[in-house]
């Protein structure tokens, strides 16, 4: 292998590419696991991990070059040569702190991307292709995702519409335990919403539709029971959450309707969510005493108002990432420069106790013990005063960012450094490292 | 000397309402509640102990004014939402709570004695007294947590149903769980002030010789006592929600009124004092 490896990014995203093409390259499970052996075994490829969602497919190798990244996508769909994305160094680390932190996500801040990245890991690290760099770099990813949480409200609010009706719902009835869910017609939101309300406890859910056989297939995807649609009056004497999304072109459940409903609960609250349009849930209902409507524009407002907070919230998470990645690459240049130091170092000692020796061979028998352990102290002493403000000034340099120092001395003393980071699993410079100024 | 502990407990409520009300507006620092929970715990404390100077300061006088009635509502109910806070996780509740016993209890500061009675007639002296005393005081500091409750139940429907998803309506509780806690707090107020009802019909025999003489002390508490009696009946028949939520806030209105009114108006009631 020649030079010094690089970290670099190749991807394509829901941004870049169509879902199309984002299907022919995405990996799960054991072919995932194959793909990043495959990675691993090409020439000059010394760590790899691939994410893959259902958004985005993105490989991150730390290589020589950017060309088995690439040929990971064009082996699989030929097509995917005009969507994909190119990022070296300090620009791939920083994508990949954006990606954890949900900024390049569809919806800004959702909450799921952080968990996957964090299995793509578990997957590389599994599969052995994921190193030293790509752990620490990982590690720093998180980190950073998890401050970008914990400091800036941009995983608050809800960002869909199902979302928002759960929302609704929790403040309402508070614990959904016990209580029945109604999902009236077919609609694709309202089985979403319905499915998200199941999740959090509902105890029934009951699915309703004109056509029954839709109403079994329904309930059958849902988790819930069918009901026939000439009992839509009982089931609202039951549910206390309707969710109403059927193709009528008129309301489906009245005011005189929710009236009855309401006697026959005795005043029990009960909301109706109305994703259709045209509307199916008077609105006049929500006049009712207990009773609680939203219709889609309510939902979408809110969806829209979270989206606004959101990107005002991603300029301050922009900032914690780049004052993530600006600390990862000094911490990184540090470390680069210590192969130099310990190089150095190691030579010098090399050479004094070889001095010190030939040294105490000529005279050593005119001394006695204590003569003799004063003359290798004093070759000790020599190195050390010599190497000590080299030492600082490597370490300062480092620290600021300038690579070319430990080159130049590597190149003034001598000394032949071979790149630590490259050898992998070799309990590395962490060791002897000092902490890194922040 | 009970008033300087008490304004140093005030000191303690005013730097734990203030925690209470950031944890309100950021409530991303769950700290600022833990922090306001100890805090209140601590005025909880030195109010205590003031009441109890005062105690001794007044022989217990102090019981039968309309200041020490209201410091010992304030510190009961602190004490009770103290308790509650173990049973249900109602942080929020704090930033509505201990402003108002701040407020309450800040008048009775710049009073540098109470106005007390001159004696209390022999044949009162006596254990049922204290009974009634607490029971009384407790059940309307209780009704004073199940308006609070109810407060917030108004401003949280308002958010709800108006449609406005605004800072309220993410931070205040579920309507449904301010119902169920303010029904409680309601059955329960309503048990402790029968209790306290029972007792001072007790006492109104020992010194008038009739339990019942349309004494407007009396005839006030039979009607709160009524008033939340129906609303714990009216529970069983599906009331719910805004309805009752008013309801609460009218009773503690009520009882509120009805405390000051008579104690302010000279004459207007025999009871508390000499009862004569």
């Amino acid at each position: 292998m020649t030079g010094k490896p690089e970290f670099f990014l190749v991807g394509l995203s829901h941004k870049s590419a169509p879902v199309a093409v984002r299907e022919k390259v995405a990996l799960s499970g054991d072919d995932l696991r194959d793909a990043l052996v495959g990675l691993r075994q090409l020439e000059g490829v010394a760590e790899a991990m691939v994410v893959s969602t259902c958004n985005r497919v993105e490989v991150y190798v730390y290589a020589d070059a950017t060309q088995p990244g690439r040929r990971f996508f064009l082996d699989r769909a030929a097509d995917a040569e005009g969507h994909l994305y190119e990022r070296s160094g300090r620009e791939a680390v920083r994508h990949l702190f954006r990606v954890a932190a949900s900024l390049d996500s569809m919806v800004v801040g959702e909450p799921q991307i952080l968990g996957q990245v964090k299995e793509a890991y578990g997957v590389a690290s599994a599969a052995e292709s994921a190193g030293t760099f790509i752990s620490r770099l990982c590690n720093r990813a998180f980190a950073t995702a998890k401050r970008v949480r914990s400091e800036t409200d941009i995983a608050k609010g809800a960002g869909s519409v199902s979302q928002v009706a759960v929302e609704l719902v929790e403040k309402i009835f508070g614990d959904l335990k016990g209580r029945a869910v109604a999902l009236v017609g077919a609609g694709k939101m309202g089985a979403l919403s319905a499915k998200a309300l199941r999740d959090l406890g509902a105890d029934r859910l009951l699915v309703t539709n004109r056509s029954p056989e839709r109403a079994r297939a329904l309930a059958a995807e849902v988790g819930g029971t069918p009901e026939p649609w000439e009992s839509l009056n009982g089931l609202l004497a039951h549910a206390d959450v309707v969710i109403v999304s059927t193709g009528a072109p008129t309301y489906v459940v009245t005011r005189e309707l929710a009236t009855q409903a309401m006697k026959a609960r005795r005043g029990r609250s009960i909301c109706f969510i109305d994703l259709a349009v045209p509307r199916n849930v008077d609105p006049a209902l929500s006049d009712l005493e207990n009773v609680y409507a939203y219709d889609i524009d309510d939902l979408q407002k809110v969806v829209a108002q979270t989206h606004k907070a959101r990107a005002e919230e991603a300029i301050r998470a922009e900032a914690i990432v780049e004052a993530e990645v600006m600390a990862f690459s000094r911490e990184r240049e540090a470390r680069a420069a210590l192969p130099v130091l310990a190089a150095l170092r190691r030579r010098a000692e090399e050479i004094a106790r070889a001095e010190a020796e030939r040294t105490l061979a000529h005279v050593g028998g005119l001394l006695d013990e204590k003569g003799r352990k004063s003359v290798e102290a004093m070759a000790q002493a020599i190195v050390n005063k010599l190497l000590h403000g080299p030492t600082a000034r490597l370490k300062e340099a480092a620290a600021s960012g300038d690579s070319d120092l430990p080159g130049a001395a590597a190149a003034l003393f001598g000394v032949e450094v071979q790149t630590q980071e490259r050898a992998r699993g070799q309990a590395p410079e962490a060791a002897s490292a000092p902490e890194p100024q922040r | 000397m009970s008033i300087q502990v008490l304004r140093i407990a005030a000191l303690f409520y005013a730097v734990a309402a203030i925690l209470y009300v950031l944890y309100f507006a950021r409530p991303r620092h769950a700290a600022l509640a833990t922090a306001g929970k100890w805090i209140l715990g601590a005025a909880f404390v030195v109010h205590g102990a003031s009441i109890g100077l005062g105690c001794k300061e007044y022989g217990g006088m102090e019981f039968f004014s309309l200041r020490g009635g209201i410091v010992t509502i304030a510190w009961l109910a602190a004490g009770f939402y103290l308790f509650l806070q173990r049973l249900y996780r109602i942080p929020t509740v704090g930033a509505f709570v201990v402003p108002l016993v701040l407020v309450v209890i800040a008048p009775t500061l710049l009073l540098s004695s109470p106005n007390l009675p001159a004696s209390v007639p022999e044949g009162l002296r006596r254990p049922v007294l204290t009974l009634h005393i607490v029971t009384a005081l407790g059940g309307v500091a209780v009704f004073c947590l199940a308006f609070v409750v109810a407060v917030m139940y108004l401003l949280q429907e308002r958010e709800v149903k108006g449609k406005r998803f605004g800072a309220l309506f993410s931070r205040l509780p579920s309507l449904d769980s301010l119902d169920q806690l303010n029904q409680r707090l309601v059955r329960a107020g309503f048990v402790v002030f029968t209790v306290a009802l029972v007792l001072g019909a007790f006492m109104a025999h020992a010194v008038w010789k009739s339990a019942w003489e349309w004494d407007p002390q009396q005839v006030s508490s039979l009607v709160i006592w009524g008033l939340y009696g129906t609303m714990v009946q009216l529970r069983h028949t599906g009331w719910h929600g805004r309805r009752y939520a008013a309801l609460t806030i009218v009773g503690f209105l009520l009882v509120i009124g009805s405390m000051v009114t008579l104690n302010v108006i000279p004459g207007a009631t025999r009871h508390g004092g000499t009862y004569q």
